[in-house]
């Protein structure tokens, strides 16, 4: 049976629950079993719509004693008194046990150039940190962008939408460092054509949880036209290869 | 019947019958949609187990509508009993009489009206009403492309001025809340609206929430391809808590009762 782990979940009381779509740390565990996800790289609904530290804090918190999620925080940086260090962010994530982080710079307000982030970037790469954020936080220029001002990070686009094949590939083509979650890439035919393309090391099974569809997603990858190997590295390969470069 | 076992080898559903209501055939210009054929449609069917599918093409409701009909009559030709199709109407030519091709037995089994295509046209504009009408007189199936909570409402005006014609709501209305709170009252008050299950982000509950107000006899499997990949909807379907009856309702056996296949 293929082993299943997820890049994009989003855990945590949240703001406006869909009727019917998980809520609870039971909800997300009866929907990894019932879809054979070993473990999810979660980050918490509170460090996206309220505070980003609390949020991470309360992420630490609701994962405690549990081995089927794995911690990602929600980073921005430092502005004012707001925010940690590079330094003190690398050194709280150590303790707590984060090993990748999301940048949200539309729902978050802050830029992705250079003069604003580059030394959060520099720090990440330093210890081979992947940097994950949701499509719909930028362009796809923008996400060039972001991938050609930092060759050094693995940066991981969640979330890309079906209607996006037209700027993925050149994007994918242009920058080496790019990886792409799967949740609602749902065109028709869409993971095998990457594959084919660019190679299924450029892709990483997630669920997009609570907003997206976990069966949906594992169904992507068990009915892809593409090999047995293939799908392996999509389903958790991948993800787990990214994640042991960590050097926390 | 072991559903997971199916998914998690990449198994086509061969032990259960599925007619998917909501397919399209050919290209959009406003983005990549993957191969599109008929042709490559079968191809697909048989990977994932799928008896038939009814689609429209998108050049009928994005383009020119004699065209785009004429490529479904075509398709429903080269693979009968596999790809069956609706006929799609367009309200800016008077001359636009879907009549030639709605014959029984030629495989072309209802309507498809896509009015947002159509410069945001309403579904309950008075000229759709010819085809609405051969839908009523012939009782066939109307597939609506109802995202919003305006064409929701729009459909409903229809579904009720029309009472011998099904409505089949596509996109289950999950994109707006007020959307989808629209498509379950009217599936609750019409005896012939029903909702398809064809969207392309929805979190796993979607179809159990849906089946809980609306009846397992209301919700048809509908996935949308080549727009998108089918195996995303069905795998949702086939690893969802519904009963083996329930989902077997809602992949084909409800379809099988409003196609009259």
């Amino acid at each position: 049976m293929l082993r299943f782990v997820d890049a994009k979940c989003m855990i945590g009381r949240r703001n406006a629950p869909r009727e019917g779509s998980p809520v609870t740390r039971e909800d997300f565990l009866e929907i990894m079993d019932r879809c054979h996800i070993e473990k999810a790289m979660a980050h918490h609904a509170m460090a996206v719509e309220y505070d980003m530290m609390d949020g991470n804090h309360t992420l630490v918190e609701e994962t405690a004693g549990s081995d089927r999620f794995l911690r990602q925080w929600c980073v921005m940086p430092k502005t004012f008194d707001e925010f940690l260090t590079p330094a003190e962010l690398v050194t709280e994530m150590k303790k707590k046990a984060v090993k990748s982080v999301r940048l949200q710079p539309k729902t978050s307000a802050y830029s992705l150039y250079p003069y604003a982030i580059g030394k959060l970037m520099e720090a990440m790469a330093e210890c081979r940190v992947p940097v994950f954020m949701d499509a719909g936080e930028s362009t796809w220029d923008g996400i060039w962008q972001l991938c050609t001002d930092y060759p050094h990070n693995t940066i991981v686009i969640t979330s890309p939408g079906y209607r996006c094949a037209r700027q993925l590939a050149p994007v994918l083509a242009a920058c080496p460092n790019l990886r792409v979650g799967i949740s609602n890439y749902v065109v028709h035919g869409g993971i095998a054509t990457i594959c084919r393309h660019f190679g299924a090391e450029r892709l990483l099974f997630e669920s997009g949880m609570p907003v997206s569809s976990a069966a949906a997603a594992v169904s992507l990858v068990h009915y892809a036209d593409i090999s047995r190997e293939e799908k392996e590295l999509i389903a958790a390969g991948n993800l787990e290869s990214l994640l042991s470069e960590v050097t926390l | 019947m072991n559903w997971a076992a199916y998914v998690e080898n990449g198994k086509p559903f061969d032990d259960v019958y599925i007619f998917d209501v909501h397919g399209h055939i050919g290209g959009d210009i406003r983005l990549q949609l993957g191969n599109h054929s008929a042709d490559d449609m079968v191809n697909t069917l048989d990977r994932l187990g799928v008896n038939s599918i009814c689609v429209s093409p998108i050049l009928a409701f994005a383009s020119d509508w004699v065209r785009g009909n004429e490529l479904a009559l075509d398709a429903v030709k080269k693979h009968p009993g596999r790809i069956y199709a609706y006929a799609t109407p367009n309200p800016f030519y008077e001359d636009c009489d879907l009549s030639r091709y709605l014959v029984p037995g030629n495989g072309i089994l209802g309507i498809k009206a896509h009015g947002e295509y159509q410069a945001g046209t309403p579904l309950c504009d008075r000229r759709f009403d010819p085809a609405y009408e051969i839908a009523d007189q012939k009782r066939l199936p109307v597939l609506f492309h109802a995202w919003t909570a305006r064409q929701v409402a729009e459909g409903m005006d229809v579904a009720s001025r029309f009472p011998n014609a099904n409505f089949i709501f596509a996109h289950v209305g999950f994109t707006e809340a007020d959307a989808k709170a629209g498509v379950i009252a009217g599936a609750k008050k019409y005896d012939n609206v029903y909702i398809d299950t064809a969207i392309s982000s929805s979190y796993d509950g979607t179809i159990e929430y849906l089946v809980n107000r609306v009846g397992d006899e209301k919700v048809l499997y509908g996935s949308d391809c080549s727009f998108f990949d089918c195996c995303h909807t069905l795998g949702k379907l086939a690893l969802s808590r519904l009963s083996d009856t329930q989902k077997e309702k809602i992949l084909g056996q409800n379809a099988k009762k409003l196609f009259a296949i």
